[in-house]
């Protein structure tokens, strides 16, 4: 790990000051449970950290006429736990509670999960100067692609890591932050942005820019899945997220973009009549009608169909029925350097 | 009285013929008859507080005054040559003492001889390059950094399809396996693929070294303290009594300590030169790149049997990938298939190849998991094509010994099939099926694993003046509750409470040699060693008992003996004595698995298991559970998780952490019902115990695949049973007719 000068102010406005003001870069610390492993791999190395631990009212979840509103430095154990977020927004509850490991969720935080960096092999290993860390080349097209994006990739082909966000782009919350031009408010999906933008990054946010507080409109019924290998200390294979709100439905997969990902095409196979099973399937299917698997996750689009479509089923409360046809058969996937 | 003999042994599946010093020892076995009180009953771990609280003091844990921490540069190229080391700046940096290069370094042999310590030429991703020492393990990976090395890069081998031989290749035959196969009315063929898995044990590779004028310690996490001691005053030129190995807490080693590592004579280098204490540990990633791996396979495997499922010949080929040097060879991957069944036309064949990848070391029954795994997976199918149960094939082939032509001491495997189907319902098999998009399967496996242990092994038993013991033996306890199991048998033989009892080992200064604690030997080993000397220096209290008896007192007890004597102490000693003539002696097991697999996601959720052994006496049912459970755990990682994975164009490992590297958690398991076989096997041993260390994962695997496979109504041929592998095993099962 590379030394680092370390800040803790008293306000969030000193806080983004303290990372405009870095000489040799910085980066916010809030739970640290993302940071410290970057900054040990040094596939981080700044010269200041700014940890938010010393400023105040950013850890309460309330409910404020119609939204609960979730401070940044609420852990993700307390927003598991909260009976409030539970009974008015159940997907991000189900959402908080597959994060990590209970100790993960005891010190991670909401803004910390929503600002995490992705889990990619390739940028987690230093010895990769992959396109994210401002490299020429994203490693996982010719490399080992199993757990990389199959929706929205390129030139870089991450997987966005949060849980969190993805039930939140279904919930339709917005994200107040804080930076040098001041507050601001923008809806949780304008938070990230895919590759094609930036592939250096996955937010929109300012280096200087820091998330306040998170608003999620009450009361939708919705549901989160979330499909990994093992059943703690495993990121999403494939994740799904379903409000139906006053609005309509609102969908949302995780684990197959670089970006939590809102699925239109599922949106409008839904459309504003009540769910059924075949309208669940017609949904799914729809929304990985545009997948472009890599070499090595052909399997994640049969298996983010049908987490999506249970997820659907479950946010309706429709029983489910079973797939209606057999499942799409994926083709033989022999990975390379495997074929001995 | 010691004489010499020749004697094949049987370690980690692999037969060997060696001279034995043996020295008889006459204790008669303890059998089914012997009315035992402290052994064969369950004893909590005499360590477990001092484990659970902290206060066991493991490699990890030593910090000595003045101590430098020590790291290790690797190479990033799964095959290069080190063109230049320029390691100024990290020499300049402010706490480092000391580095290492191939320049400074001493050239000593490694890897059998076909590298050096540290060398020009670096076959993988990980291999040695340089080493600094530094006051604090931060200034130490700093100055990493700021070493300069220059590499010529060479295209690595990767793929064990098209790479060289690494070795020559070891075959096995009885009968004509080609003809019996070819000419038998029911022919199952297939290839089946087991990946590098790694051991991942929880703590490190690692060791603390400090040199006192001549004399050299070494605190290490290994299982073979003495393995240690020998291999590092040969690397060092020192005689041994100038070397002390200690290793008092050991974090689990799996197979993967079983010799001296690099960062050993590192240590050892390091403190010379510095004149300090020395500590190298290797970090996680270092461990998952640099630490050994059970190596890859991809087994062919041909079976013939007649049309009631009566095996005719057996055809086993297995290419083995033990990476960059590899030089133990390719392990015993045929063992299953030339032992577990009665067969007379077997061949059985492992070809080593040599990639650039992390060599490959012995890991918990190397071989025979991956084995096992193929040849259960076809038994299956034989099965299948006979239309018959998956368990009346085993029965049909059941060799009560060892098809090789020897007698087995006992075998209970039987037994173990019997206890298992009626604990799991294994009738209920036929009508497990489908419901929704949940698929329901059984599945069982069957082990065998040489585990009778072995000479030499030595103990020493002091009888203090309150009646207490100390027992003295070389052995160490990796984990498995080695210090309590010996204590019992101690305990046992002087009639004493295991609590009275302290069992000194894993220090080559305090005990006589014990064998390493690997291939299922160690309570099969130090056990009756311990029995003999605790045997030994009870029989001198009797002794001394006549001599003390006086008229009306009356002959003193034990307790009295003692105190009388004081610090005129009873000292016994004991030795294993040698394993039976003629007769090998094997630890067997099956275990059965119930799964549920989700037919559209291809999820296996493994809802109960059944584990049944028979490894004549269990000396401590508590700790045998322990054991247990691990090993089906890891079974379990290894059925459905685990894997090392290399970037396939630049051999780098890119799952090198435990996010990556998917190890089960506590949420993954089933419940794990232990079962053993009653009975103790006292021609095995004097104790009447056998080894119990690997077993447990052997089976793990094949009943688990196999249960998949009935779940999906398909053939699964390649490890971990991922969800891609598992969706296209139910798209094929669904294709079948």
């Amino acid at each position: 790990m590379r030394a680092f000068e370390y800040l803790s102010p008293k306000t969030l406005e000193a806080a983004s000051a303290a990372v405009r003001t870095a000489p040799e870069g910085a980066r916010i610390i809030a739970g640290g449970q993302d940071l410290l492993g970057e900054l040990k791999e040094r596939i981080a190395t700044p010269g200041r950290v700014v940890s938010l631990k010393a400023v105040p009212g950013l850890r309460g979840i309330r409910e404020e006429s119609g939204s609960l509103r979730i401070g940044a430095l609420a852990t993700v154990q307390e927003v598991a736990e909260s009976p409030l977020v539970r009974e008015k927004a159940p997907a991000l509850a189900e959402a908080a509670t597959s994060v990590g490991t209970p100790q993960i969720r005891a010190l991670g935080t909401v803004g910390g999960n929503l600002c995490q960096r992705p889990r990619c092999w390739y940028y987690r290993l230093a010895d990769f100067p992959c396109l994210k860390k401002g490299g020429g080349t994203c490693f996982a097209v010719e490399g080992d692609s199993r757990y990389h994006a199959i929706l929205g990739g390129g030139p870089c082909h991450i997987v966005h890591p949060s849980d969190l966000a993805v039930a939140l782009v279904a919930l339709d919350a917005s994200v107040e932050v804080v930076g040098a031009k001041g507050r601001r408010t923008i809806p949780i999906a304008d938070l990230y942005a895919l590759p094609a933008v930036d592939a250096s990054r996955e937010t929109t946010l300012a280096p200087d820019e820091i998330v306040a507080e998170v608003s999620v409109p009450a009361g939708a019924r919705s549901a989160f899945r979330k499909f990994r290998e093992k059943l703690s200390l495993d990121f999403a294979v494939v994740a799904a997220a379903v409000a139906l709100g006053p609005k309509g439905p609102r969908v949302a997969l995780g684990g197959v973009a670089p970006v939590p990902w809102r699925s239109r095409e599922a949106e409008a196979a839904l459309g504003a009549k009540p769910v059924t099973a075949e309208s669940a399937a017609a949904a799914a299917t729809a929304a990985l009608a545009p997948a472009k698997p890599l070499k090595n996750n052909r399997y994640k689009v049969p298996l983010a169909c049908a987490v999506l479509r249970r997820t659907i089923l479950a946010a309706a409360g429709v029983a489910d029925p079973g797939p209606p046809a057999p499942p799409a058969t994926p083709a033989p996937t022999k990975k390379a350097g495997e074929d001995f | 009285m010691k004489r010499v003999r020749r004697s094949q042994v049987e370690i980690e599946g692999k037969l060997r013929e060696r001279t034995e010093v043996v020295e008889e020892d006459p204790s008669p076995p303890w059998d089914d008859r012997a009315r035992l009180r402290v052994a064969g009953r369950p004893h909590p771990r005499l360590d477990g507080r001092a484990k659970a609280s902290g206060a066991a003091i493991y490699t990890q844990d030593v910090g000595l005054p003045g101590m430098l921490h020590a790291r290790i540069l690797r190479s990033p190229h799964a095959c290069a040559r080190v063109l230049s080391v320029d390691a100024s700046a990290a020499l300049a940096l402010d706490g480092v003492r000391a580095v290492l290069t191939q320049e400074n370094a001493a050239a000593i042999p490694w890897y059998g001889g076909t590298t050096r310590l540290l060398e020009r030429t670096v076959r993988y991703a990980g291999d040695e390059v340089a080493v600094v020492a530094a006051e604090d393990e931060e200034t130490a990976e700093d100055a990493l950094h700021l070493i300069r090395v220059r590499y010529a890069r060479r295209r690595p081998v990767l793929d064990p399809g098209t790479a060289p031989r690494g070795g020559k290749p070891s075959v096995y035959t009885r009968g004509n396996a080609r003809k019996a196969v070819s000419g038998a009315p029911v022919v199952v063929a297939g290839s089946y693929r087991t990946p590098a898995a790694l051991h991942q044990a929880f703590e490190t590779h690692g060791s603390v070294a400090r040199w006192e004028g001549e004399h050299l310690t070494v605190w290490d996490s290994t299982q073979h303290i003495f393995g240690v001691r020998k291999e590092l005053a040969a690397a060092l030129g020192l005689p041994l009594h100038r070397v002390r190995v200690i290793s008092t807490f050991m974090g689990g080693g799996f197979g993967a300590k079983n010799e001296c590592g690099k960062y050993t004579v590192f240590a050892a280098l390091l403190a010379r030169r510095t004149g300090r204490p020395v500590r190298c540990l290797l970090t996680r990633a270092e461990e998952s790149l640099a630490a050994g791996c059970r190596h890859a396979t991809v087994q062919t495997l041909r079976l013939g049997a007649r049309r009631d499922g009566r095996l005719l010949g057996i055809e086993h080929r297995s290419l083995c990938d033990v990476g960059a040097y590899g030089t133990d060879g390719p392990m015993p991957v045929g063992g299953p298939a030339r032992t577990l069944y009665r067969c007379a036309a077997v061949r059985t064949e492992e070809v080593p190849v040599r990639t650039n990848t992390g060599p490959h070391t012995a890991f918990r029954a190397p071989g025979y998991v991956e084995g096992t795994f193929a040849l259960e997976r076809a038994m299956d199918r034989v099965a299948e094509a006979c239309g018959l149960d998956p368990l009346e094939v085993r029965l049909r082939n059941y060799s009560p010994g060892d098809p090789r032509g020897f007698r087995y001491t006992r075998k209970g495997l039987r037994e173990c099939y019997r206890i298992g189907a009626a604990r799991i319902g294994w009738r209920r098999r036929a009508r497990l099926g489908r419901r929704g998009t949940s698929l329901r399967g059984l599945g069982l496996a069957s082990q065998v694993w040489p585990a009778g242990g072995a000479p030499p092994s030595h103990a020493v038993v002091k009888v203090n003046p309150d009646a207490t013991a100390e027992v003295l033996i070389g052995t160490q306890d990796i984990g498995t509750g080695t210090r309590t199991v010996l204590a019992q048998i101690a305990a046992e033989e002087l009639s004493l409470r295991a609590r009275d009892v302290t069992v000194l080992l894993g220090d080559t200064g305090a005990g006589p040699y014990s064998l390493l604690s690997a291939g299922s030997l160690t309570t099969a080993s130090a056990g009756p060693a311990v029995r003999a000397a605790a045997r030994d220096a009870r029989q001198q209290l009797e002794e001394l008992a006549t001599g003390l008896a006086r008229g009306k007192g009356g002959r003193p007890g034990p307790r009295e003996v003692c105190r009388e004597i004081g610090d005129a102490m009873v000292i016994g000693r004991g030795a294993r004595g040698p394993n039976p003539e003629g007769l090998k002696a094997c630890s067997f097991g099956a275990h059965f698995a119930e799964v549920e697999v989700d037919a559209e996601t291809g999820e296996v959720r493994i809802v109960r298991y059944v584990a049944v052994h028979e490894v004549g006496r269990v000396v401590n049912p508590l700790t045998a559970s322990s054991q247990v459970e691990g090993g089906v755990l890891m079974g379990i990682g290894f059925a459905l998780l685990e894997r090392r994975i290399e970037d396939p164009a630049t051999g780098r490992g890119i799952a090198v952490d435990l996010l990556d590297y998917k190890l089960p958690t506590a949420l993954d398991l089933p419940p794990i019902e232990v079962l053993f076989v009653p009975g103790a096997d006292p021609r095995a041993t004097t104790i009447g115990a056998k080894g119990l260390g690997e077993p447990p994962i052997i089976a793990a695997p094949a009943a688990i695949a196999n249960a998949v496979a009935h779940a999906v109504g398909a053939d699964l041929p390649e490890l971990p049973l991922t969800p891609d592998r598992v969706l296209e095993a139910i798209a094929r099962g669904r294709r079948a007719p």
